[in-house]
């Protein structure tokens, strides 16, 4: 193995820094095409329920004859998934600008990532086990 | 956070992205918040009491909030794509932004008024 070759391979070396760049090239591009999926997602999801809808009537029979028809369990699931998704990387922009401790940040980011696969496993259980029981 | 580490000089720009900022982190609250109450369809009783809740004023005052939230941080990420993917199509940036705020406080007032009115009418459509 050259010098030159062995170089490349130190920790923190340009390898490295390339992988990050990538990573944070894919988050890029990753936001703004969930953004624009989102626009629709979030937008109908909104007016649905609390302009074409009152709020106080999306009871849970509501949400039973809403989800008798899969398209809109696919609907909510993925923006439950896509909105978790561009909401916690968001988040890790935030986090990367504001907390400039690094062992703050990291604890900071670990908590935030815990509660967000907590969530997204909550939402998707509640998504798919949801039996759809008309009463109430 | 030193003077030279930011691009932005005080213009438009800057208050389109504190804004998209702000407005993205407390969408994203909702949603915790959201997954939370949905998850409460496994005991309906529980699930109906919380959105019988929602209808306070004080909640619908807050689902204005996050229209005026929701909308502007969707409006504002069409014209970050725009400018991203499509460079130079955007050839006055100020009225672009103004355009997104007027239309965003627009589409509030007109889901605001449809939010808030059984509120004061007593009847639900």
């Amino acid at each position: 193995m050259s010098t030159a070759e062995r170089s490349t391979t130190r920790p923190g070396s340009t390898p490295n820094r390339r992988s990050r760049q990538n990573f944070e090239t894919w988050s890029w591009f990753f936001m703004r095409i969930s953004g624009l999926i989102l626009f629709f997602l979030a937008l109908i999801h909104f007016s649905l329920t609390h302009i074409f809808h009152d709020v106080t009537t999306t009871t849970v029979s509501f949400v039973a004859k809403r989800w008798a028809n899969p398209f809109w369990r696919v609907f909510d699931w993925l923006l439950l998934a896509l909105g978790l998704l561009h909401g916690t990387n968001g988040l890790r922009f935030i986090m990367d600008d504001y907390v400039r401790n690094p062992r703050k940040r990291a604890a900071v980011k670990a908590f935030m990532y815990v509660l967000a696969v907590a969530l997204f496993v909550l939402g998707t259980i509640t998504i798919v086990t949801f039996k759809g029981n008309l009463a109430g | 956070m030193s003077p030279e580490s930011t691009l932005y000089k005080g213009k438009t720009g800057q208050w389109a992205f504190v804004l998209h900022r702000v407005t993205g982190f407390l969408v994203l609250m909702f949603l915790l918040l959201h997954i939370v109450d949905v998850s409460m369809l496994s005991f309906p009783r529980i699930y109906n009491e919380i959105h019988a809740l929602y209808g306070n004023v004080l909640m619908r005052l807050f689902e204005v909030g996050l229209l005026f939230g929701l909308v502007y941080h969707a409006l504002n990420g069409l014209r970050v794509i725009m400018i991203d993917f499509f460079p130079g199509s955007i050839k006055n940036e100020k009225s672009v932004f103004y355009s997104i705020f007027s239309l965003t406080i627009l589409l509030t007032i007109i889901g605001g008024f449809i939010i808030l009115r059984p509120f004061f009418t007593g009847s639900v459509h």
